[in-house]
């Protein structure tokens, strides 16, 4: 059984508007930048100043994969935050606070308590804005960490504005490491840099997909602001002239899936991102994407439904809509990134599943992968590779794209149901490309006749034939299913809580197997059947309440899954509750 | 460069005999065939509804959208391939109604492109019913009692949003309107051409004949500068809102109302548009600089 790591789990909370989610970040940023490996969690109302926020933040000596539900430090930015979250400490953890806000006898005598004049120290160091720098120096102190890598992603994030203002907050930090030392010279975690670690990026699940995107040679993006999906826009927005994208902020989701559309129909790799309710609006175009063959990317990032829900947490309950969104019936690809790694790979292979099968692909995320980051290898850029398929870009239409009269046939009916797609500007391109049911050539009014509607459905439905040949596999992760116990089978970024709930078991000498529904559709019947079959017993792990993979599981492998867990509260699953949950079943 | 006759699909068009859009089809592929565009580079796009159908009876490469929602599809399109000349063909509820949203946001952001409305105040695709710029009181099998609200004036919405060129012009009058399609393709900017297009079907109110009592050119008016936005404004508003108005009351103008000759188009905002955009995607994209930025 490998040893337990060093970890150290410490949660900052104040109000809303405090800057508590940068503050923790920088903080991170430190630790990644020392060779540590980092996951944070950030909760927050649907507020711009007001209500209670906070920041979890997981520190390790190893690769991490979720939050945790134990706490070693709170630092308490006002007296809520002790109230709200002084159970979930560890006995003996620290509880961080300014004296001006509660005393130390308010904190319950299990815990340690640390006053650090945060306000004070901020006032002396240039202003009160300061109290978040100075409560990470604290904390820095506490666990013996030198300062000197918060000092540089300081100076790094204060370079251009105010080199001066890097400096007092410096002195800020200084001063607070400095009183939390000498309140609390034995803290229970110590932690040390590691030299020589590999380089990690920390990066959340927006990033990692614009991330993609770029890679994948994207050139228009169009949104509208929706949580948890608009920072991909600000991302975009950031780097449009830097690397060449048209980034649209449009007047609604209609528009952005429907320019998406009309970038592709000009051989533009595109792509939108939205919540569950934008792409609500936008499912009459994802049709039109199906229909008319049109190669775009959609994101689509679960947050609790139905309506407006719960902007700011997340759940995983849009899995049967996006399989079935849209009236009628045409192919698509859906595919679930579990973390910032497959959220990177995943975006730039669906532009090339795109582009290989003329049809829309959907990636299915939520808020847990959006707002986190997570220390994650750094891309390996010389993996990414662009197919087009069947595109032609200049010169002229290929002969065998033409019918009898010379004239192009875009929607000419393959043995794959993929046709040539010659690019308008290419000679003898011209086409109709078509929201109607249509001919090859893609006139509508001759789309009517019943051999030629058959002959069309069964050309675009053939795609999903070649799309169960190009989609990635699922992923199998725990101990092999041979040796398990209990076999646990989820998709999406439940991935990150049940590989952490593996490694927990594994240290009890638990054996899990576990296995990720990387494409979600086309479903793979066929290896989830396998996996269920060779597993003593089985667990499904969804953050929903009708258990929709369940129900494709029964569905497409006419089999039932013994157990499930689900959560439809909001929040993500925690590992523990996994745990606890394997161990009920066993 | 494709004439006329080469601008025509190899599908007769199926338009009830002696439809409006006959004469905007004529009008457009000879404004096209003398602006002598390159088949390469023009692209066109349709929304649904009448006008819609003549997607299948144009010769060039195009895109059948959904119904209200052409204007974006051309939008990407536009955005995403400065060498291509975009057209964007709608009806009166396909583009002032259910894509009402559109209209006014394509206005403001001044895309270069040209948008042409079928305006024959009715829906004739669904069989009659009341449109966005019916008239006040007109009856219609979704309206028996009477249209209660005001029409929507298309072309004083589209100049108090900023429009760079904003006509109107009417399908009786063949020569007319190809000029005003000319002058509209030739527009460094978003420009709108309402045209009125009666359906002989179902709108026994607004006939060929009933406009041809009413209309004028306004380039016939003394002293119109069409560079005068407010000007332009009030002569939208001498718009008929009259149902059963004698031709002497209402006057309906006909020519452009305004042009900005040198603005600033959204495309002159992207620096980015330098080439077709699916040209970035010849190779994956080198982003190390970006991976840099987050630590690697």
């Amino acid at each position: 059984m490998p040893d337990s790591p060093t970890e150290l789990r410490v949660r900052i909370g104040g109000e809303a508007g405090f800057g508590i989610k940068a503050a923790g970040q920088m903080l991170a940023r430190s630790f990644v930048d020392a060779g540590l490996e980092t996951f944070d969690l950030t909760e927050y109302p649907s507020l711009i100043r007001g209500g209670h926020n906070n920041y979890l933040l997981r520190v390790s000596t190893e690769p991490v994969y979720s939050h945790v539900e134990p706490v070693d430090a709170l630092i308490c930015l006002n007296r809520e935050t002790l109230d709200l979250h002084h159970h979930e400490l560890v006995d003996g953890g620290a509880v961080i606070f300014d004296p001006e806000d509660f005393g130390a006898a308010d904190v319950p005598a299990r815990l340690r308590a640390v006053p650090v004049p945060l306000t004070e120290i901020a006032r002396g160091a240039g202003g009160k804005i300061m109290r978040n720098t100075v409560a990470l120096g604290a904390l820095l102190g506490i666990v013996g960490f030198p300062l000197s890598y918060l000092g540089d992603s300081l100076h790094k994030q204060f370079a251009k504005k105010a080199p001066e203002i890097a400096e007092g907050n410096v002195t800020a930090a200084q001063a607070g490491c400095d009183a939390a030392m000498a309140a609390c010279p034995d803290f229970i975690v110590q932690l040390a840099p590691i030299k020589g670690a590999p380089r990690r990026i920390l990066v959340d699940g927006n990033e990692a997909l614009g991330m993609g995107a770029l890679a994948a040679g994207i050139g228009f993006y169009a949104a509208y602001p929706m949580t948890p999906a608009s920072s991909i826009l600000h991302f975009m927005a950031a780097h449009e002239r830097e690397y060449g994208v048209v980034v649209k902020h449009t007047e609604d989701e209609i528009a952005a899936m429907n320019m998406v559309v009309g970038a592709a129909f000009g051989g533009t790799r595109a792509m939108t991102a939205s919540a569950g309710g934008g792409f609500a609006l936008m499912v009459e175009a994802f049709g039109m994407a199906g229909a008319s063959e049109s190669a775009v990317v959609v994101c689509v990032l679960t947050r609790p439904g139905p309506a407006t829900g719960l902007a700011t947490w997340t759940e995983q309950s849009d899995l049967r809509y996006v399989i079935h969104a849209a009236q009628g019936e045409f192919p698509r690809v859906v595919l679930a990134p579990g973390d910032r790694e497959d959220a990177f790979d995943l975006t730039w292979r669906a532009f090339n599943l795109a582009d290989q099968l003329q049809t829309p692909v959907v990636i299915l995320g939520d808020s847990y992968l959006s707002d986190n980051r997570q220390s994650t290898p750094a891309y390996d850029l010389s993996e990414v590779t662009i197919d087009r398929g069947k595109l032609v870009t200049e010169g002229e239409v290929p002969a065998e794209a033409l019918g009898t009269d010379g004239r192009y046939l875009r929607y000419k009916v393959t043995e794959d149901g993929v046709s040539v797609r010659a690019l308008p500007g290419v000679k003898g391109a011209n086409q109709l490309g078509n929201s109607y049911e249509h001919d090859e050539y893609g006139f509508g009014s001759e789309g009517e006749p019943a051999e030629t509607r058959i002959a069309q459905n069964e050309k675009r439905m053939r795609k999903m034939e070649l799309a169960e040949k190009l989609v990635p596999p699922p992923a199998y992760f725990g101990a092999p299913p041979e040796s398990a116990e209990i076999g646990l089978l989820f998709f999406g970024t439940t991935k990150g809580p049940v590989r952490e709930a593996a490694r927990m078991l594994e240290r009890e000498g638990v054996k899990a197997a576990l296995m990720q529904v990387v494409t979600v559709f086309p479903f793979p019947a066929e290896e989830v059947a396998a996996f269920l079959g060779s597993v003593p017993k089985t667990l499904i792990v969804e953050g929903n309440f009708t258990g929709q993979l369940e129900g494709l599981v029964r569905q497409e492998c006419l089999l039932a899954v013994e157990h499930s867990l689900h959560r439809y509260d909001g929040r993500p699953f925690t590992p523990e509750e996994i745990v606890r949950k394997v161990k009920e079943v066993l | 460069m494709p004439t006329a006759k080469e601008l025509e699909s190899i599908l007769k068009p199926t338009w009830c005999p002696g439809c409006g859009n006959f004469g905007m089809f004529r009008a457009l592929k000879e404004a096209i065939e003398e602006l002598a565009i390159p088949a390469e580079e023009l692209a066109m796009v349709w929304g649904i509804g009448c006008h819609g159908n003549g997607a299948d009876f144009y010769n060039v490469q195009g895109f059948h959208g959904l119904h209200g929602r052409a204007l974006p599809v051309a939008t990407g399109i536009a955005l995403t391939r400065p060498d291509l000349k975009v057209i964007v063909e709608m009806g009166d509820g396909d583009g002032y109604g259910i894509g009402g949203n559109h209209f006014i946001h394509s206005v403001r952001r001044n895309i270069d492109m040209t948008a042409i409305y079928h305006n024959n105040q009715i829906y004739g695709l669904t069989t009659g019913q009341a449109s966005p710029t019916s008239d006040q009181f007109m009856r219609t099998p979704s309206t028996p009692g009477g249209v209660v609200e005001e029409p929507v004036n298309p072309v004083g919405v589209a100049v108090a949003q900023g429009a760079t060129f904003v006509a109107r012009a009417f399908a009786g009058d063949i020569p007319h309107l190809k000029e005003i399609y000319k002058r509209a393709i030739l527009h460094e900017g978003f420009s709108v051409v309402d045209v009125y297009q009666p359906c002989v079907t179902w709108n026994k109110m607004n006939t060929f004949s009933w406009f041809r009592d009413r209309v004028y050119k306004i380039e016939e008016l003394p002293d119109y500068d069409p560079t005068d936005r407010t000007k332009a404004f009030d002569l939208s508003m001498s718009t008929f809102h009259e149902l059963t108005c004698a031709p002497d009351e209402c006057k309906i103008p006909i020519g452009v109302f305004f042009e900005e000759p040198d603005s600033f188009t959204y495309q002159d905002g992207l620096p980015q548009l330098d080439r077709p955009m699916y040209k970035h995607a010849e190779k994956p994209r080198d982003i190390s600089a970006t991976l840099e930025l987050y630590g690697a």
